[in-house]
């Protein structure tokens, strides 16, 4: 979970940062990767390049690849999530209670 | 295979053999359809996201209309969508499309993150499909007959697709063991707050609570 890997790394995560990139993540790179991201969906070809190049500059090459990588798996996980209509259990909703009342993560769950 | 052409940076290898496995998967008969239909249905998905007028391969248009809702917009797809083309399909031929659709959207969207030319659809392997299918599983509040248990167990209904599903974990993102630490991390490469930045702004993308 993002959290509590940032907790791990001392990161003084803002998790708002998700849902607005225009808030400082907290974590090193993190505007970069979230730019990466949403250019990626908005399927917006100079944005992208520009994207990549930040985080060549910023990390490495490696990252990039790291980063379009999991981009691709979360593609694959989010797909067999909404397929299978895997329900949130009760404790994991107590346990993401914060996050998903500060990203508005409840309109998203399906009966 | 795989060359990535079009990618500003070299890809390590284990990406490279992750996605391999999933395209040498896609074009071998599956546990209900031959390995033409996976690929047929693989290049229709791919079209009906690119505005290309799709081949309909010759599966329920239940089946297909999933397909294509799941590929291009997966916040969409809900119950009635799922049980549409389960009731007219089969749980067994649904769970494999589901599974194909979210591979395929594996390996192009990391070709697509390093503006990498997509790979060239397989040439489907001749046979007859495996129907080798897992016993006894129900729906558990899902839409589709799963094992108790997380997202990695749920394409299970089918064994041998759960293995290659949940084999192309660790080079795409973590393995079941690495996943266990909060401070893990590639060097060089992203560590793990990182990665889940980068998970999560694709969840809210996607409009999956996941």
């Amino acid at each position: 979970m993002l959290s509590s890997s940032a907790n791990a790394y001392d990161y003084p995560l803002d998790i708002a940062a998700i849902r607005d990139p225009s808030i400082p993540t907290g974590i090193p790179g993190g505007t970069e990767l979230l730019h990466f991201v949403d250019a990626l969906v908005a399927r917006a070809p100079k944005d992208l390049t520009r994207a990549q190049t930040a985080i060549i500059n910023t990390f490495d090459q490696e990252s990039l690849v790291d980063a379009a990588a999991v981009f691709g798996n979360f593609e694959m996980m989010n797909r067999v999530a909404e397929g299978s209509g895997i329900p949130i259990s009760p404790q994991a909703m107590e346990r993401m209670r914060d996050t998903i009342d500060e990203l508005g993560l409840i309109s998203l769950l399906k009966s | 295979m795989f060359e990535f052409t079009g990618s500003p940076v070299p890809v390590r290898e284990d990406l490279k053999n992750a996605y391999g496995d999933i395209w040498a998967h896609l074009s071998e008969p599956g546990p209900t359809l031959t390995g033409s239909q996976r690929v047929s249905l693989a290049a229709f998905v791919r079209a009906a996201r690119s505005g290309d007028t799709p081949a309909w391969p010759d599966l329920p248009t239940s089946v297909l209309n999933l397909a294509a809702l799941l590929f291009t917009d997966p916040g969409e797809v809900d119950r009635s969508s799922v049980r549409a083309a389960a009731d007219d399909a089969g749980d067994p031929m649904t769970v494999e499309v589901i599974s194909l659709v979210s591979m395929l959207a594996a390996v192009d969207g990391g070709h697509r993150g390093l503006t990498a030319e997509l790979e060239p659809l397989p040439t489907p392997t001749e046979g007859a499909p495996t129907g080798v299918i897992a016993e006894g599983l129900k729906q558990r509040r899902t839409h589709i007959p799963m094992p108790a248990g997380a997202i990695p167990l749920a394409l299970d209904l089918l064994p041998e697709v759960g293995r290659v599903f949940q084999d192309s974990f660790g080079p795409q993102y973590m393995t079941g063991h690495e996943m266990g630490f909060d401070d893990f991390g590639r060097a060089p490469g992203l560590n793990r707050a990182q990665i889940e930045l980068v998970s999560s702004r694709t969840s809210l993308h996607n409009k999956c609570f996941y």
